[in-house]
């Protein structure tokens, strides 16, 4: 037992940390939140040199066989700069599926791109009833030949604008199906969606699209197995996100309360600031617990739904209270946009939300609990 | 990083777990007597004198004094079992007063006091707070005077609640009024039968027997002093750094026995119940990984204060979270107690709901501990 990083882990989180500083300030965050894009292909690519997007996948795909827990240690990283882009759809709901369920033309065909940062990627899972369930499903996929036309309403779709590929979820007559449908396919319409993080999210009409039948991933039918897995993996990666952030919101409402003075003394003396500090690091110490332990189960290859579903529930609101705490700590200044704080508390419930929040996940547990 | 006890260390707590596993009937008699209010009665000496037996009470002490020189985690894996099984995880002797001793004792203390310590003969009772010396224990007043070739003790101590059992008291007086109040404060071993002592009992509310300490005229050899004059309270605040490992296997298996009852009531189809139980799973996991990630810095030789205070707020304010949900659940029948006709799982979730609160207190209220996370966890100043 020991919940330590090791030494390779503690340089690829000192690595990630003094990169973003430099090459992620706040600024870019904000300039992305105005652009088409949301994102930097310039910073896309130097992290992809860093071997960043192919962290966690094998040598043979030109990654860097990582694991979970690795990912999670470069997702907190990522958090704390608050770096905008479509890496966890791409890596994260895109990447993992493919290695773990693709064929090897697949694998070999994406794996080896996404590691260079050539390829962007991203999930069509949810539609407008916003269910997390096989229920939520209702784009119809049908077979006509050597083809598939798929038809249906997608929401939240990260980064569409910006994918190459998309990963469809749709109802072919056998059951749930995964299709990877080239992004520029004739049919497909998007929409951004204004959201609270700005976080690019679109709207995606499938009108007919065709995709060839070798372009299923995984088997027709049987694709919820593998969205229930893509749901746990990209749950548990934005919760290392979160993480990361929340530590830098105590951290920057630490050195505010101490050079802020009011009464002539820093606010940081008074017991009623310190106790909210103390509560904001017990939240994000959980959640950290919570998150690397969920990590490690499945850096192990141990079953783990039940923690990724309390390390989802617990970040998720404990990114609330930490980020109300901080405002009310920062006062008047937190409101501005030219202060940090509306940065992370907007994102902290676009996160929230992404994959599940607390009642969701709690369902969940009780199943498992055998309730 | 590993989250799981190495395969040696998994073997021996499947070995503690069946110990108390084939000792229903002195756990039962430890429960009975633990629960009644009483602290220590016959029944918990023994299983005390059993666990000494298998070295078990000192693990990690060396072998000379009765332990096994076993790394800190094993004392862990025990604290555990012992915190499942009966509640009761350390005594004051073997987790507070025996590693002082240890550390600054004589070699005389040592000999006397560690062995039997280890064989689960005697107990300590803390002798810390007074009427006016709560979280503010540096403005104690009990006076110990050298005369010479004895210390006189006169004073009051308060809440002090094993002395009823114990032998020995681990008391801080103050031999010094000079300087800052902390710095006068000594450490001292005394025999409970000392005469001039008169010990007075105090009833909490949750049935819970502590006791008024009367100190008058009492004198006690030069050799009670432990470690430096002075030092007192610097020994006290290490102290309590051990004790804070807190345990969470009680609470598990409150949590599994809720369960059981919650699936053969048939309230586990009631969504509200589901979200309940749901959010207490995931705070008792909380409360697992704040204890192991104390573990794991102790483990290394690291005294992880606000770590220790974290685990130690977060585990009392969700065990009396636990029980307030659970009693709420029961709905009417929450409030019936122990002996009560009515009641639900032997009325014990209306019982801690009570005593919770005890836990909330003692070893730093829940507001001293978090202005320590906030000042030396989070270096906010303090003015």
């Amino acid at each position: 037992m020991n919940l330590d990083l090791s030494e390779e882990q503690e340089m690829l989180k000192k690595t990630a940390r003094d990169f973003l500083e430099q090459e992620c300030p706040r600024s870019l965050v904000r300039e992305m939140e105005q652009g088409e894009k949301g994102y930097s292909p310039e910073l896309w690519r130097k992290m992809a040199e860093l071997g960043w997007m192919g962290l966690v996948f094998p040598e043979e795909y030109s990654g860097m066989s990582g694991n979970f827990v690795d990912l999670i240690i470069l997702l907190g990283e990522m958090g704390r700069a608050l770096v905008p882009g479509p890496f966890i759809p791409t890596v994260v709901s895109s990447g993992l599926p493919i290695f773990h369920h693709g064929t090897e033309e697949q694998k070999g065909n994406f794996l080896p791109e996404i590691a260079s940062g050539e390829l962007i990627m991203t999930l069509a899972l949810t539609e407008p009833s916003t269910r997390f369930d096989e229920s939520g499903t209702e784009a119809k996929a049908q077979h006509q030949f050597t083809n598939y036309s798929i038809s249906g309403t997608k929401l939240f779709v990260p980064y569409a604008y910006v994918a190459d590929w998309i990963i469809c979820v749709a109802r072919a007559e056998e059951g749930i199906t995964l299709f990877l449908v080239p992004a520029k396919s004739p049919g497909i319409n998007l929409t951004v969606l204004k959201t609270i993080a700005s976080d690019k999210q679109f709207e995606v009409v499938f009108d007919d699209v065709k995709v060839p039948t070798a372009n299923v991933l995984g088997k027709v039918g049987d694709g919820w197995k593998i969205i229930k897995q893509i749901e746990e993996w990209s749950a548990l990666a934005w919760c290392g996100y979160e993480v990361g952030s929340l530590q830098r919101v105590l951290e920057m409402t630490v050195s505010y309360a101490n050079e802020r003075i009011q009464f002539e003394r820093p606010i940081g003396s008074f017991q009623v600031i310190q106790h909210k500090c103390a509560d904001m690091l017990m939240d994000i110490d959980g959640a950290r617990f919570l998150t690397y332990q969920a990590a490690w189960k499945v850096s192990q290859g141990l079953a783990a739904s039940m923690e990724i579903s309390m390390a989802k529930a617990w970040t998720g609101e404990a990114s609330r209270r930490v980020c109300l705490s901080g405002h009310q700590i920062h006062a008047g200044i937190g409101l501005f946009t030219d202060y940090d704080m509306e940065l992370y508390f907007r994102r902290a419930k676009a996160m929230e939300l992404a994959f599940g929040e607390g009642d969701f996940h709690r369902e969940i547990i009780a199943q498992q609990l055998g309730l | 990083m590993d989250f799981e006890f190495s395969p040696e260390e998994k073997k021996f707590k499947q070995e503690v777990h069946q110990f108390f596993q084939s000792e229903p009937e002195l756990c039962a008699g430890f429960m009975e007597e633990w629960h009644g209010g009483e602290g220590f009665g016959p029944k918990t000496w023994a299983l005390l004198r059993k666990l000494g037996e298998k070295h078990w009470l000192t693990p990690t002490w060396p072998k000379k004094y009765g332990g096994l020189d076993l790394p800190y985690v094993y004392y862990c894996i025990i604290q555990e079992e012992m915190s499942y099984w009966i509640g009761l995880y350390a005594c004051i002797g073997t987790a507070m007063a025996g590693p002082v001793i240890l550390k600054c004792g004589t070699e005389e203390q040592k000999d006397f006091y560690l062995p039997r310590i280890a064989r689960g003969e005697i107990e300590f009772c803390l002798g810390y707070s007074e009427p006016q010396a709560g979280s503010d224990l540096a403005n104690l007043q009990l006076r110990a005077e050298d005369k010479g070739d004895y210390y006189l003790l006169n004073g009051q101590k308060t809440f002090n609640t094993r002395c009823h059992f114990a032998q020995y008291h681990w008391l801080a007086a103050r031999t010094s009024s000079e300087g800052p109040k902390y710095r006068g404060i000594s450490l001292f071993i005394v025999d409970l039968k000392t005469p001039g002592i008169s010990i007075t009992p105090l009833m909490t509310f949750s049935g819970e027997r502590t006791n008024d300490v009367f100190y008058d005229d009492v004198k006690v050899p030069k050799s009670s002093l432990v470690g430096e004059p002075g030092m007192g309270f610097y020994y006290i605040m290490e102290a309590l750094a051990y004790e804070r490992v807190t345990p969470v296997g009680a609470y598990q298996r409150l949590f599994e026995q809720l369960l059981e009852y919650i699936k053969e009531s048939g309230k586990g189809s009631d969504p509200v119940i589901r979200q309940k139980i749901a959010q207490l799973a995931i705070e008792l996991e909380v409360c697992k990984l704040f204890t192991l990630n104390v573990v794991s810095a102790q483990s290394k030789g690291i005294i992880p204060v606000y770590e220790a205070n974290a685990a130690k707020i977060f585990i009392t304010e969700t065990e009396q979270r636990l029980a307030n949900t659970v009693v709420n659940i029961f709905g009417l029948r929450g409030q019936l107690q122990r002996d009560s006709k009515w009641n639900v799982l032997n009325g014990m979730f209306e019982f801690i709901y009570r005593q919770s609160l005890t836990e909330l207190i003692m070893r730093g209220t829940s507001e001293i501990l978090r202005n320590v996370i906030a000042q030396r966890g989070l270096g906010l100043k303090r003015r």
